[in-house]
């Protein structure tokens, strides 16, 4: 039993000097949304502000969010490396808010690993069970067991500077995992690797959560890795928690513009568009088009009594539909083929719609057998549609999800 | 172009030669002074003014008589000063290797103003010429009765910590934080963390310091001349300047003879410490 609760935690960073910038990392592009816009109080620089979680026993909680959102700070603090400025953290049912690193009972691997380069991978190993005097013979047989489970047993007797950075990897996932923590942190520990590792390694991970049994808080700023790997997601920008949910969730109910565009590659595409009431029916005006809504998002659009206003309309490149040429054609939209890009199963198609970039992706059998030869070239006026079952609507005002108005049911989980 | 390129080398080759002499020459003039006192440790007394650079001839070779008279003539023990050169070396370097480190760990770790003055009195102190002391240090050091070779280490741990600490610092920056992170979790206490993460980590760097911290403890004159009783407790370098005082004359060969046994232990750690230096470094060029 590993219960880890999060309570109305808060970092703020005394700015007692001009704010530091961190050092960039190494192998990760500059993200469009580097610029930060931490609060700043008259106590410092509001790192993590509010956090409210609580992570089930042995469940898998992914940290995700842009650069210098605070994820690190976050994990760190249940790590105790950071100082926590307000609010309580418990470890099964523990406070643990001034208790050292060592006796939390917790584990942290590191993106850049950490080993200890002057022991071996066994001592690497070992280490942490030494100091907490396990016996010879039985720190031994764990060493063993856990170096056969990430499969390293043939560089047990190797320094760190001999392995490649996938093989280090793992011994700094075998050296948090050895001791049987409670809790298993992991900062962005994937993010040195390169790209084909790294789905190997994420593969591991999903196979090694199966055998060992611990809660698992983890950070990265990659949303497949956050998606593929989470129980649940937790999406932060500013110091400020977006949403929280299981991957399903957060893809099919973003909380509000920032969580839908974080979520999901390529990006969402997003329209200029008008909500529609007539009595208590609502639809959608975009581009000219009308297109209707479900029954259940009326329902819910109903419940929280919104008005017909302007609003920002949001549709997955998944879910655009190009014209095939086939049946009715009244309700489309229609935009110029800027680029094309082959990603091998599928086409990025890129149309330029009034001056916006829309994506849509085609699955490549389509493009080359459904439509017209040369119909989707770069150039050509198609057409496009999507279904309102899958549209979200984002209020233009405050840019939050109008089917789930309540901030506070996404992002407080206690 | 072929030409130039042709010629562009052999100006080089040229340009080479002429450094190797020019380099040549200076390593002569560095080793002359040594070569003299080796060839004059073996000479009679008599030979060593009047044909200084002159091999030993079967007329001024003296044997072994000028390493004998050396160490036996003289009102002093010469195995005692080799002992308290021996002891006082090792005493300061070590105590100049464990404090050190472990301020500049501290200076480096912890970002507050008070490590930023001690820093910066680190790096004042190497700059203040021993000279602008020496006056005021030998009365200090009486008064706090700090003029034994037992307690003489603590001030070459004054003297030696600004280079030592300047050093450390430097090193201990490029450790990643994490590392020291990882320990804290694995469940190191910080005291642990130092000893049993960053020294193994800093080795290169203690050697580096060590072997200069002992040459220069070994071979200091000045200081333990002003601070020692020196009746009482004389170093090798404080034993050869003595040395005329009992004969009223000046013995040369005995003289040259001596220096000689004072530099081979040296000489030989550093051969032997080498090793470690260029191991120490290319192992410490690899984080973790
Ligand atoms: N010691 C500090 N003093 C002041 N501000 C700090 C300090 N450490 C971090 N911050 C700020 O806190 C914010 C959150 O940092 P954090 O390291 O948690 O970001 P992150 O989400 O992990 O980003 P990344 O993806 O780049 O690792 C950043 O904007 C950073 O500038
Ligand atoms: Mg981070």
């Amino acid at each position: 039993m590993a219960e880890v609760v999060l309570e109305h935690i808060e970092k703020i960073y005394p700015n007692t000097e001009p704010k530091k910038k961190k050092k960039p990392k190494k192998g990760q592009p500059a993200e469009p949304e580097k610029k930060s816009n931490l609060k700043i109080t008259d106590e410092g620089v509001v790192a993590v502000e509010d956090f409210n979680l609580k992570v089930a026993d042995r469940e898998f909680v992914v940290l995700v969010g842009p650069s210098g959102c605070g994820k690190s700070t976050t994990l760190r603090m249940v790590a105790g490396l950071e100082s926590i400025t307000r609010g309580t953290l418990t470890i099964d049912g523990v406070e643990m808010n001034d208790v050292a690193p060592k006796d939390r009972d917790i584990a942290m691997v590191f993106q850049n690993y950490a080993l200890y380069p002057h022991m071996t991978v066994r001592d690497n190993l070992a280490f942490p069970l030494k100091l907490r005097k396990v016996d010879p013979a039985e720190i031994n047989k764990k060493v063993e067991e856990a170096a056969q489970i990430l499969g390293i047993t043939q560089f047990l007797d190797r320094k760190p500077k001999a392995l490649s950075g996938g093989q280090r990897q793992r011994v700094a996932i075998g050296r948090a995992i050895v001791r049987e923590p409670k809790v298993l942190l992991m900062d962005e520990p994937l993010s040195n690797l390169d790209a084909k590792l790294r789905n190997q390694m994420r593969a591991e991970i999903i196979k090694l959560r199966q055998r060992i049994n611990t809660t698992f808080m983890y950070v990265t700023h990659d949303q497949t890795e956050a998606m593929t790997l989470g129980d649940r997601i937790v999406i932060m920008k500013d110091g400020i928690v977006q949403q929280i949910g299981t991957p399903q969730d957060v893809y099919d109910h973003p909380a509000n513009i920032f969580v839908s565009g974080f979520i999901g590659v390529p990006q969402m595409n997003y329209f200029n568009a008008d909500l529609k009431k007539d009595g208590d029916t609502y639809s959608v005006l975009v581009e000219g088009v009308t297109i209707e809504l479900p029954e259940d998002k009326q329902q819910r659009l109903r419940e929280n009594g919104v008005e017909a206003q302007p609003i920002t309309l949001g549709a997955r490149p998944e879910h655009v539909s190009i014209y095939d040429g086939k049946g009715d054609q009244s309700h489309m939209l229609s935009g110029v083929v800027d680029v094309s890009e082959m990603m091998g199963s599928e086409v990025h198609l890129h149309l330029n719609v009034d001056g916006q970039d829309v994506i849509v992706i085609v699955p490549t059998t389509d493009v080359n057998f459904t439509f017209e030869k040369g119909a989707l070239d770069v150039g050509k006026t198609v057409k496009f549609t999507f279904s309102g079952a899958v549209v979200h609507l984002f209020s233009k005002e405050t840019e939050e999800n109008l089917e789930y108005k309540n901030q506070e049911q996404h992002t407080f989980d206690l | 172009m072929a030409e130039k390129a042709k010629g562009g080398l052999e100006a080089e080759s040229k340009g080479l030669i002429v450094l190797s002499v020019i380099l040549a020459i200076i390593c002569i003039i560095w080793v002359l002074p040594m070569v003299a006192v080796v060839i004059n440790s073996f000479k009679l007394n008599t030979f060593v003014k009047t044909e200084t650079f002159a091999l030993p001839t079967a007329e001024s070779f003296a044997g072994w008589d000028n390493f004998i008279k050396g160490v036996t003539l003289g009102n002093y023990n010469f195995w005692l000063a080799t002992w308290y050169s021996a002891f006082i070396t090792i005493a300061s370097s070590a105590l100049i290797l464990l404090f050190t480190s472990m301020a500049a760990w501290y200076i480096a770790r912890v970002d507050s103003i008070f490590c930023k003055v001690v820093y910066f009195l680190c790096i004042f102190s190497m700059v203040v010429p021993f000279q602008m002391v020496m006056f005021t240090l030998s009365r200090t050091a009486t008064q706090l009765h700090l003029d034994t070779p037992w307690t003489i280490p603590i001030i070459y741990l004054g003297f030696g910590a600004g280079l030592a600490i300047f050093m450390f610092v430097g090193f201990v920056k490029s450790i990643p934080l994490e590392i020291e992170e990882a320990a804290a979790i694995d469940g190191c206490s910080p005291v642990r963390t130092f000893f049993n993460v960053d020294v193994p980590m800093l080795r290169p760097t203690m050697i580096s310091v060590g072997i200069l911290e002992i040459m220069w403890v070994w071979n200091d004159y000045l200081l333990p001349y002003l601070v020692l009783d020196v009746e009482k407790y004389r170093t090798i370098p404080i034993f050869i300047q003595y040395l005329k005082g009992s004969y009223g004359t000046v013995d040369l060969g005995a003289t040259m003879a001596l220096i000689l046994l004072a530099i081979i232990p040296v000489i030989v750690f550093y051969l032997c410490a080498q090793k470690y230096i260029i191991e120490g470094v290319a192992a410490g060029a690899v984080k973790g």
